[in-house]
């Protein structure tokens, strides 16, 4: 390593910014699920797969930006998220967390199976999406898609911190999950509450799904590359943080990217992983984690 | 010993007798290929339901052990040549040392947060087995099929040693989850599962019999490992020490009665029946069939049999003694 | 629920009967095993469709262009018909070994074509060792496949070491050509089997040569990001950039180095990834100049014709162009034919020997080999490698010189300019 320069850390340290921010976004929808119900849902990447198929569509066929079809595909998502909810986990709510892995698994399988049964197994990408190319800021370079999704993560998780904490039904939904029983008593539908948290949760993968599609392959499988990382983030912010996740993304990020480049590429994801086990072993709480 | 008793016992008897003549009647290899599959899964589930089942630590994390016995029976013959039977103790042993040195601290976490951790550790294995060069990283290793034979517990010509092998495998892993079951020790893992608060204010040591669960559990899952090494003679990081075969193997015991003796047995034989039959039937046209009916059905199932198979035997075995107690207190003569 | 159990099992068993059943007597089959679903599915029904192809011509469904190895049909076995019958192993070598014993004993295939993937041809290859079936198979590429001492084992396709040496011969003369130094490489493959071996041979034919590797990175191939990589790369600072990726990444990768800037002087890549229909078809433009090792190439027609006959073919039916992969399979299905024509039988013995004997000579494939004739270790001793390089959106052949259509285009551009 003989030309490390301060410019390619800098670059690197940005990378690891951008990639981190969407890991917080993918993250905030299943911790906002397990915050509300400890469910964890395994079949979450799938939505992040729909999200980008839903704008890979938009953008093929009615030659629809993934960012102008954004807020259609969240729509969707978190229709389906209702959906699922509806049909599926409401179903399993009382049964052992065991057989809610296993509800949530078969459901990963099955929606794979589905989107490559609808749509193939090929590896498509969105082609001449309104942000293409990169800006180059002191000499750090800067892809367009990559700078807007991150901003767009930035934003949805704001307004996603802002709903939970000073809307009405964000606050009964947070109420729900600090205690659920209470949460009854005050008068909150916690039936309701769940669907929300299902149709919220499946949304934000959807929207990170519509920002990734800009420059990220897209095919039936493409969730598996993000799930564990997502399982990584939530546990590390606390199980049901939504703010935990955030900074959890983004340390995640830099971890992944930084430990990368100096300890070698083929132990990034061990190094993210070490880095979950301390915290679980020495603050199982997480960062930010409710008690 | 009451009728349903005796049915049960005298229909273990005639499945026992009909699995050991399985391979002499059915002599179609794919289906004796497909038993040993089927067993081989059940050995796995059974050795998995001590500590997730009867411990109630839920590990997503088996596929490591199971890497472990396959990779330290395989190195051993490989650089030292050592026969895989005692490749088999020996990858049980390292199995086993190392499922103590990883359930002493991650004994301390609960529920969803001891499975992440035990996914986190298989991953982490997983890459640091894909990089050592020792073993061969990620080109993985092969093992000679020119000496077959049992000495060598390769067999070229028919695959029924293999079946009684697995066989002899899920009997042994069966009696040890048995005696978990009926010993002292199955009381205090079922004390710790069901209160773990007033175990413990009992005087119960929940991480010592923890450690005794996972110690267990690890040694026949690498022992299960080894087989597969031997069987199909060629294994990578990818095949044995990946995260979806973990997953896999929870899902056999939750599938068929978590915490159930011959749960897992009936997990494994449903599971491996839907994986291959929707793959032959399906697969083929490379239309994602296949994971469709697959994925659907386990959804169906933990729907509308959280409890796995064996709740489905137990509920009916629960209401036929209610007919039955209700007869008996009848007195003679009033209906039928 | 338990009575869906049983109908399920039964179902299961009554079938697999079925099948084994329903069979006409001249209807020849031969099993095929590819990933039908997974991360590679995409590849695996593309040569699924090229295997199709092989087998209609061979049936004579669709009227056989020039004089095509195995076009005639199969005379000698009076006109019967091969029939494919598909497996899908999912990527994983034990489904791939469960589906090879399933297809032989079940589906009574007199030979079997796959796998794809390295790892899952060594399981599947072995099981056809024990049963004693033929085993053709078209593009796995790990050398040590043919150096099992396996009876039935045939590779149509080049291996690694060839391909590998192959890079430093093209190195070489590119060199001397154009008057440059390519000595510094960094080497970046994807950590499975096939990456893992293409970097040890790789790195050892370096010292011998006289190249210096100044970066070796094994990358995961589930990634969400490669920043780390191209930065080490970058870091690195290679003149020649030698890849070996399968799809997913290739195009992950060529989209990182257009973020970060990444544009060493040249990027030479292991086909696979990069000569996938979609990897174009994915990149557009982006996916420009990148050199290839590869054994085929589409501009090859205008020396033989076969090859534009055979492709229109395939755009015909399945609306896409053949590519390395595909063109080996085909060319496999092909071969297969041939000896199970010459051998006049469906008796495994028989085709192996066939296949044994198999002399093809160039103008009958559409490969760009000197032919096909298996060593004894069952290795087509004839095959050859090419290097191609996309410029504007095709696979245009550089090297060996002589078969070359254009010029290599050296360096390659910066991402600002184009």
């Amino acid at each position: 390593m003989t030309n490390l320069t301060v410019t390619l850390l800098a670059q690197t340290v940005a990378s690891g910014l951008m990639i981190g921010l969407i890991y917080a976004l993918i993250a905030i929808g299943l911790t906002l699920i397990f915050g509300v119900m400890d469910i964890v849902n395994f079949a979450h990447g799938e939505f992040l797969m729909l999200g980008m198929y839903a704008s890979f569509w938009g953008a093929s066929l009615f030659l629809l930006d993934p960012l102008v079809t954004l807020p259609l595909t969240a729509l969707m998502l978190f229709a389906l998220g209702v959906l699922i909810y509806r049909l599926v986990i409401r179903r399993i709510l009382a049964a052992p967390m065991l057989s809610q892995i296993f509800a949530t698994f078969g459901m990963m399988i099955l929606l794979r199976g589905v989107a490559q049964f609808l749509w193939k197994p090929d590896h498509r990408t969105v082609s001449h999406s309104l942000v293409e190319g990169k800006i180059t800021v002191l000499g750090l370079q800067f892809g367009t898609p990559q700078l807007t999704a991150s901003l767009g993560a930035v934003l949805v998780t704001g307004g996603i911190w802002w709903f939970l904490n000073r809307t009405r039904l964000g606050t009964a939904l947070e109420a729900t999950s600090i205690d659920r029983e209470a949460a009854t008593l005050m008068g909150i539908n916690s039936q309701r509450m769940f669907a929300l948290a299902w149709g919220l949760g499946a949304a934000c993968a959807g929207v990170a799904g519509a920002l990734l599609s800009t420059y990220f392959p897209i095919f039936p499988e493409v969730g598996a590359d993000f799930i564990l990382i997502a399982f990584v983030v939530v546990v590390l912010g606390g199980f049901g943080s939504v703010a935990g996740a955030f900074w959890a993304g983004i340390i995640v990020g830099e971890v992944e990217v930084l430990g990368g480049f100096f300890v070698g590429p083929a132990y990034k994801t061990a190094l993210v992983l070490s880095l979950f086990l301390l915290v679980l072993l020495f603050r199982p709480r997480g960062l930010m984690g409710k008690a | 010993m009451d009728r349903l008793t005796m049915i049960k016992y005298v229909l273990g008897v005639v499945i026992l007798l009909l699995t050991l003549g399985f391979p002499l009647i059915v002599t179609q290899p794919s289906l004796v290929n497909f038993a040993i599959l089927v067993l081989m899964a059940a050995q796995l589930g059974v050795a998995w339901n001590i500590l997730g089942g009867y411990a109630g630590q839920v590990s997503l994390g088996h596929a490591v052990f199971y890497g472990i016995g396959a990779y330290a029976s395989s190195v051993l013959a490989a650089k030292f040549g050592l026969s895989p039977w005692l490749g088999m103790l020996a990858g049980g042993v390292i199995a086993s040392l190392f499922s103590l040195v990883v359930g002493w601290p991650c004994f301390r976490l609960k529920g969803h947060y001891f499975a992440m951790a035990t996914l986190a550790i298989a991953a982490i294995v997983e890459i640091l087995v894909t990089n050592w060069d020792y073993v061969e990283g990620a080109i993985g290793i092969s093992l000679p099929m020119n000496t077959s034979g049992w000495a060598a517990m390769v067999f070229t010509r028919s695959k029924t040693p293999y079946f009684y092998i697995a066989l002899g495998l899920l009997l042994f892993s069966l009696a040890v989850s048995w005696i978990f079951k009926r010993s002292y020790i199955g009381y205090y893992f079922r004390a710790i599962k069901e209160d773990p608060d007033a175990a413990r204010s009992l005087g119960v040591s929940l991480s010592h019999y923890k450690l005794i669960a996972i110690a267990a559990s690890a040694f026949l899952t690498a022992m299960g490992g080894t087989l597969y090494a031997q069987k199909e003679l060629f294994i990578d990081p990818g095949s044995v020490l990946v995260g979806s075969l973990s997953i896999k193997i929870a899902l056999i015991a939750i599938l068929g009665g978590v915490g159930t003796l011959f749960g897992p047995v009936m997990g494994a034989v449903v599971l491996i029946t839907i994986e291959e039959f929707t793959r032959q039937m399906f697969g083929s046209t490379g239309m994602g069939t296949d994971m469709i009916i697959y994925g659907g059905i386990i959804v169906v199932i933990a729907v509308f049999s959280p409890g796995g198979i064996a709740a489905l035997f137990a509920e009916r075995e629960r209401a036929w003694r209610a007919r039955q107690r209700r007869v008996v207190f009848n007195p003679p003569g009033e209906g039928i | 629920m338990k009575r869906l159990f049983r109908r399920l099992c039964l179902g299961a068993l009554g079938c697999t009967l079925l099948v084994g059943a329903a069979r006409a007597d001249d209807e020849i089959r031969i099993g095929a095993i590819y990933p039908l679903t997974g991360a590679a599915a995409g590849t695996g029904v593309e040569l699924k469709a090229a295997a199709e192809l092989a087998a209609a011509i061979v049936n004579k469904e669709i009227p056989l262009p020039g004089n095509l190895a195995a076009g005639a049909g199969l005379p000698n076995l009076k006109g019967a018909k091969i029939k494919l019958i598909f497996g899908d192993h999912q990527g994983n070598p034990q489904v791939g070994a469960t589906e090879a014993e399933r297809l032989i004993t079940q589906e009574h295939v007199v030979a079997l074509i796959g796998c794809y993937f390295s790892n899952v041809t060594a399981t599947a290859s072995q099981v056809a060792e024990r049963y004693g079936v033929p085993f053709l198979n078209a593009s796995s590429s790990s050398t040590p496949l043919t150096e099992r001492g396996f009876k039935w084992f045939f590779r149509t396709s080049p291996h690694d070491d060839l391909f590998v040496a192959n890079f430093y011969d093209f190195l070489k003369e590119v060199e001397q050509k154009k008057g440059i130094k390519l000595r510094k490489l960094a080497l970046f493959n994807e950590n499975t089997l096939w990456g893992g071996e293409t970097t040890k041979i790789e790195v050892k034919l370096a010292d011998e040569q006289g190249f210096s590797v100044a970066e070796k990175i094994l990358y995961p191939a589930k990634s969400t990001q490669m920043t780390s990589e191209v930065q080490r790369l970058k870091a690195a600072d290679p003149q020649v950039l030698m890849q070996s990726s399968y799809l997913g990444d290739a195009i992950m990768s060529m989209k990182s180095y257009k973020e970060l800037g990444f544009a060493p002087p040249m990027i030479l890549a292991n086909d696979a990834g990069f000569s996938d229909s979609e990897y174009l078809k994915t990149l557009g433009k982006d996916g420009d100049y990148v050199l290839s090792r590869e054994v085929w190439a589409l501009d090859l027609a205008d020396r033989n014709p076969l090859i534009k006959q055979v492709n229109d073919l395939m755009q015909a039916r399945n609306k896409v162009n053949l590519n390395g992969n595909s063109a080996r399979v085909f060319t496999g299905i092909a071969v297969l034919a041939d000896a199970i024509n010459r051998a006049g039988s469906t008796e495994p013995e028989a085709i192996r020997k066939a296949l044994q004997e198999t002399n093809i000579p160039a103008d009958q494939i559409i490969m760009p080999w000197k032919g096909i004739k298996f060593d004894e270790k069952g290795q087509n001793a004839l095959g050859t490698g090419i290097i191609v390089q996309v410029l504007n959106g095709q696979y245009r052949t550089v090297w060996p010189f002589n078969l070359a259509t254009t010029d290599v285009v050296y360096p390659f551009p910066k991402w600002e300019g184009r």
